[in-house]
């Protein structure tokens, strides 16, 4: 009876000593050591009025100290089929970013500015859609609080963007106090106004590493929506920097 | 009137429909599109044009291997409802390749259309392919070119040589239509002229690649030998004669991140080999592409500035405008409008001033996409070329167009 109480005191006294950034950490390391990753992704564009429309693309991903490398190429629409997104993540300074225009065989150097615009028209932007680095944002000092949502117990984290031309100011992820997965995250615009939020509805759990499946935003500015879904998605497929030069644009 | 001419889009639509279906392995894309142009009134030119256009790719990985197919075709509906016909009807292969790579190799042989330069009004040192002058010279449209390349790839970059094994003739339509460069009793010969065989390899050896830091830099050198892309004409009677020369050719293009700020340097300095009509030339290029804060409703604003610079190094030669040179002096100012929403609907507009001869050319072109299978595009240009100087815009004479471009794609 003593072993119990010391250990649900011990756990108790683990889940409210935990700050913003622990949390954020643990929950980064469950979804980290993939090395690499390929998977086929469908979104949906829901806009005000409902009407939807289907974006697919295919994806590969590199996991690095210094930050990912990602590979995006857009299936659909027809005529943007083909276009490519390469991207190198940079923790301290700004990423490096080339697009690919299959229509012109040009590869064209873009500035990561572009970061904060709508990727594909959706209400995902590119920052959003990136790999989560945890040391692009500043935490809130204090230890992290925890509230009941949808059911679940999770702790309410506060983070700031620290990179340039990020579009928000503030993000504050809700997650699970068990599992540590993120359940939602609510962005706040440049004028600190809540802007959408993400609603992580389902993950899948490969090779025992947690890996996203379904993201359902809501922009609460314009009322419009997008639901972004990975498909057959496989990690450590032994991917290497090779496989992200910029000779695969152009294949 | 040309009625033969319009097989060719027949036999690329089945074509087409053909490999989507029984090949099901293999990636195929395309467009099927109507392009309308109308044309302030020039005496015996056609005022309107539209034309029917095609574009096929076909394109198969296995591993190592891939192959790469590209056949557009065209149909101008002056060349069966008109008794002038604008002879722009055809159909082209523009790419078929076949490429092998291992480790850090590739080898591809074979009809290719690549793209070299930074800048986004002219690009100078985009020289490997020519641009097809029965169409629009303000859209591009190259044509393939027959081709053999090795690259090695180094972590960052790319070392490549590259030999050309055909010297291609342009192209023209006939004088009835808008962009007919010469007068209407006039015509270009059958011919490319040239002191050697027009079989002799043109050979590139291109080494790019990126330095990474605070300020990145994407780079690459060209040494070229072999036919330059600038031709010269001679005029016999009322037929120019179309004339290639050999060249030793040095170019570098250059883009430079800092900040949200693109730096771009294109620059050539070309040695010619075996022509006394042609002096040595260098040609320069700077440009800014700076993107701006964002809207408060999403869309984005960017603003391009750039200049040209031509220059013939000897005297008592053919000079800039005998050689057709329209980045000369000359001055581009333009912005892009991205209003980031899911029909990827943008507008460019610019300003080009050439600064030596008084000219100025104004154009915006915009861009939407409905129902995500058709897109659609439009533009309006406006020119004011040299009143006092015979340049390739006073040439063209004073005029204004509209174009709309509707293509469904698949």
């Amino acid at each position: 009876m003593l072993k119990l109480t010391v250990t649900a005191l011990l756990a108790a006294a683990n889940l409210f000593a935990m700050s913003h950034y622990d949390v954020a950490k643990k929950s980064d390391d469950i979804m980290s050591s993939f090395e690499d990753a390929k998977s086929s992704m469908s979104m949906i564009l829901i806009n005000a009025n409902g009407q939807q429309r289907v974006r697919t693309m295919k994806s590969k991903s590199l996991e690095l100290d210094g930050g990912d490398k990602s590979l995006m190429e857009f299936l659909s629409p027809a005529d943007v089929k083909g276009t490519k997104f390469l991207n190198y993540e940079h923790a301290k300074r700004d990423d490096d970013q080339w697009l690919y225009l299959p229509a012109l065989k040009r590869v064209k150097r873009i500035s990561s500015k572009n970061k904060s615009g709508a990727f594909m028209g959706s209400e995902f932007s590119y920052e959003d859609v990136s790999s989560f680095n945890i040391d692009k944002y500043d935490y809130k000092k204090e230890e992290a609080s925890t509230k009941q949502l949808e059911g679940q117990e999770v702790y309410v984290v506060e983070r700031f963007p620290n990179y340039k031309y990020s579009g928000y100011t503030k993000q504050i992820s809700y997650i699970n106090t068990k599992t540590f997965l993120t359940t939602q995250v609510d962005y706040y615009d440049r004028k600190k106004s809540l802007l959408k939020s993400a609603y992580f509805t389902k993950y899948n759990r490969i090779d025992g590493i947690f890996r996203n499946a379904k993201i359902h935003m809501k922009n609460f500015q314009n009322s419009k929506e997008s639901i972004l879904t990975w498909k057959d998605e496989t990690i450590k497929n032994g991917l290497s920097n090779k496989d992200f030069h910029k000779r695969v644009l152009k294949k | 009137m040309n009625h033969t001419m319009r097989q060719p889009m027949r036999q690329i639509l089945l074509l087409s429909c053909c490999i989507t279906l029984s090949f099901a392995e293999i990636q195929t894309k395309g467009y099927i599109a109507l392009d309308s142009s109308i044309y302030s009134k020039k005496e015996n030119k056609h005022s309107r044009n539209m034309t029917l256009q095609q574009q096929l790719e076909v394109n198969y990985i296995n591993k190592n291997f891939s192959s790469d197919l590209q056949l557009y075709a065209q149909q101008d509906t002056t060349d069966f409802t008109s008794q002038e016909d604008n002879e722009r009807s055809f159909i082209r292969l523009d790419v078929l390749n076949a490429t092998y790579d291992w480790n850090e190799q590739s080898f591809t042989v074979g009809k290719s259309i690549k793209f070299w330069g930074a800048l986004e009004a002219e690009n100078i040192v985009d020289t490997f392919n020519i641009q097809d002058k029965r169409n629009d010279p303000f859209i591009t449209d190259k044509t393939g070119a027959w081709n053999i390349q090795y690259s090695n790839f180094t972590e960052d970059g790319e070392l490549s040589i590259i030999a050309k094994v055909y010297e291609q003739k342009n192209e023209l339509s006939s004088s009835s239509y808008m962009y007919y460069p010469f007068e209407d009793n006039e015509s270009l010969g059958d011919s490319l002229k040239s002191e050697n065989s027009l079989y002799r390899p043109t050979v590139y050896l291109n080494y790019s690649g990126s330095v990474y830091g605070e300020y990145s830099l994407d780079y690459a050198f060209i040494y070229q030998n072999g036919y330059d892309s600038q031709r010269y004409l001679t005029k016999l009677s009322n037929t120019y004669e179309e004339n290639a020369y050999l060249v030793n050719k040095l170019m570098t293009y250059n883009t430079a991140v800092i900040n949200s700020t693109l730096y771009k340097l294109e620059a050539l300095y070309t040695d010619v080999i075996d022509d006394k009509s042609v002096s040595d030339y260098i040609h320069i290029a700077l440009g800014v592409e700076h993107t701006l804060d964002q809207l408060e409703n999403g869309a984005e604003v960017g603003i391009i500035g750039e200049y040209y610079y031509y220059e013939t190094l000897q005297k008592d030669r053919l000079s800039d405008i005998q050689l057709s040179q329209a980045f000369q002096n000359d001055l581009f100012l333009g912005m892009r409008y991205n209003v980031n929403d899911e029909a990827d609907t943008n507008a460019v507009g610019g300003v080009i001033l050439d600064t030596q001869y008084n000219e100025q050319s104004y154009y915006i072109e915009f861009e939407t996409r409905v129902n995500d299978m058709f897109k659609i595009t439009a533009d309006y240009r406006y020119f004011n070329p040299s009143s006092t100087h015979d340049t390739v815009y006073a040439r063209l004479g004073y005029h204004q167009r509209a174009a709309v471009n509707i293509s469904y794609h698949f």
